[in-house]
């Protein structure tokens, strides 16, 4: 079975050809980011106006790479969110209009369970069930897949996600957008225990985060030290940030992991790739001899592969959607099937 | 046979045109959801008009200016289904669509969207034995757009979305308006300027088509103001 994956949900893109679910025929990223970066941040407007250029050339070089003809696919698929609503939309009415133009089935993906299921494409052997923690701009969660089409909901950030204080610190700190990665490159230069910063939540027994008032904190300590013309070592603030945000990340993914039984963690979304994150959870998974799966960093960035896998899934279990499907900006995680 | 489709403004319309005939035209003025609504009308319509989609032969799209939102889901559509057909797709003015509303009138047509806090996307069309360009598009405040509208002279008819909501400013001065039937987009008129233009081999490419927005994103304009050395 061969399904065309279209992904717009922010600032990329992208669309993939996958076969069978797990075999990657193509997946063709087209970035916005060195286009947003002189606005400090993605612009919806700017971002649609990509999309709208983009996504024909993209669909057709996917299908091209995966050497195939529109007539040879099977279904098409597509972000229906969460996301930015005039950037989602794109590649729905695209979606929309290749699945009727062919006559085949369409299927409404949930960017979050992408992501997620980015894993499968990275480990063939991997099966549920596992635990999932989903780490992006938008969203923090502790997920449990049951199975392909079963999820639970453990907890998730009651404020900012996690990516969301990265990039902010960044920008304080006169990093350009996206900052994370600027953030865990500095981190790695200093020293993690030079500055206390909050450990939000992380003694509460549940799998809820917090991370606006760690943000808060670092900005405060930012601006404080400007004010007083202390001087800064950013290395240091950088890595006792990050401190901050692995240690409550990997002890409430150990406490899921005890709570539930299961013996697989998986990491999805944009802030996967922090180094430190990865370091932390390594460390923890391997005393504990629980696998860790993590997708390479293209897995981890917004893209139509895992779209395309997520979709396999849903269409094994009789998931299509209607023709008057519509993009949803505020998609809930675990949203009832469109009907 | 030509499929054409307008979701430039608050209508949403399709319809099918087979060289001179109107063979079938759905239009809707209920501020329903395009992006819902656009495929399912689009399918209703030819299953109801007995057409199939391998009958298609051109696919044409209202092209802006209109709402930035609208535009990029009828083109989106359009762009995707002339692509896979592999039929030739046109790309229509909106406002030269809404001119043809009254084509044939023997007067000025003033097509006039809404551009948002009190400006308008205007043009003027001559609407005689042929349809031309009389004054090229823009984006320009109601009230000056009236004013060249009066200072050109002739017989000027208003039509377009904004015709209803500056109504009593284009009565007073003396410009028409075209009858509701005729007032709002509707892809009937958006297939016939596409025929004409089929017709002088005026097609898009699906691959680069995109809205004429007139409007640049307002990030960007910020941005150069904010940065005058970058001019």
């Amino acid at each position: 079975m061969k399904i065309l994956a279209f992904e717009s949900s922010c600032d990329e893109t992208s669309c993939a050809v996958i076969e069978d679910g797990r075999r990657i025929l193509s997946d063709v990223i087209s970035s916005q980011v060195p286009i947003h970066r002189k606005f400090g941040g993605v612009v919806p407007e700017i971002a649609s106006r990509h999309h709208i250029e983009d996504v024909l050339p993209v669909a057709e070089e996917a299908l091209s790479q995966a050497g195939c003809r529109w007539q040879d696919l099977d279904a098409v698929a597509v972000t229906q969110g969460p996301g930015l609503v005039g950037a989602l939309l794109v590649g729905v009415a695209a979606a929309k209009a290749a699945a009727w133009a062919l006559g085949k089935p369409l299927i409404a993906v949930n960017h979050m369970e992408g992501h997620i299921f980015a894993n499968l494409l990275q480990y063939p052997d991997l099966e549920p069930p596992f635990l999932a923690l989903v780490v992006s701009g938008g969203h923090t969660m502790l997920v449990v897949v049951r199975d392909y089409n079963t999820f639970e909901l453990l907890g998730q950030t009651r404020d900012d996600a996690a990516g969301e204080a990265f990039d902010k610190i960044a920008r304080v700190m006169g990093y350009p957008y996206p900052g994370g990665p600027h953030i865990d490159r500095l981190a790695k230069e200093g020293n993690p225990e030079a500055v206390h910063f909050p450990m939000a939540m992380a003694k509460e027994h549940n799998f809820d985060f917090s991370f606006s008032g760690l943000k808060s904190a670092v900005i405060n300590y930012l601006h404080t030290a400007e004010m007083k013309k202390q001087p800064v070592v950013k290395e240091d603030v950088a890595a006792s940030f990050q401190k901050a945000v692995v240690d409550v990340l990997t002890a409430k993914a150990m406490a899921a992991l005890e709570k539930t039984g299961l013996r697989t963690l998986v990491l999805a979304g944009g802030v996967a790739a922090n180094s430190g994150l990865r370091a932390s959870l390594e460390a923890a998974c391997g005393a504990r001899g629980v696998r860790l799966c993590r997708p390479d960093p293209i897995l981890c960035t917004d893209n139509g592969a895992m779209i395309g896998c997520r979709a396999y899934y849903m269409a094994q279990a009789g998931d299509f959607a209607p023709m008057t499907l519509n993009a949803d900006p505020r998609l809930p995680f675990l949203a009832e099937p469109v009907k | 046979m030509l499929l054409a489709i307008d979701t430039s403004s608050l209508v949403l319309s399709c319809a099918v045109m087979d060289e001179d005939r109107l063979v079938a035209e759905w239009t809707v003025q209920r501020k329903l959801t395009h992006s819902e609504q656009l495929i399912p009308h689009m399918d209703a319509l030819l299953r109801e008009a007995g057409i199939e989609k391998k009958d298609i032969t051109a696919v044409a799209c209202a092209a802006g200016p209109g709402s930035f939102t609208g535009l990029r889901i009828g083109l989106a559509t359009a762009k995707v289904i002339a692509r896979i057909w592999q039929v030739p797709l046109i790309a229509v003015d909106t406002l030269e669509g809404l001119a043809w509303n009254m084509a044939g009138a023997d007067a000025f047509i003033l097509p006039l969207e809404d551009a948002q806090r009190g400006n308008v996307y205007a043009a003027l069309y001559g609407a005689f034995e042929h349809m031309w360009l009389e004054a090229p598009e823009a984006a320009a405040p109601v009230d000056a757009v009236i004013e060249a509208a009066v200072r050109h002279g002739g017989t000027v008819i208003a039509v377009g979305e904004c015709a209803d909501k500056y109504k009593e400013k284009l009565l007073a001065a003396g410009i028409r308006l075209a009858p509701p039937q005729n007032r709002c987009c509707r892809a009937g008129s958006i297939a016939a300027a596409a025929w004409a233009k089929w017709q002088r081999r005026e097609t898009a490419d699906p691959m680069t088509l995109v809205p004429n927005y007139i409007r640049r994103s307002e990030a960007e304009v910020l941005w150069e103001q904010r940065h005058p050395e970058t001019k």
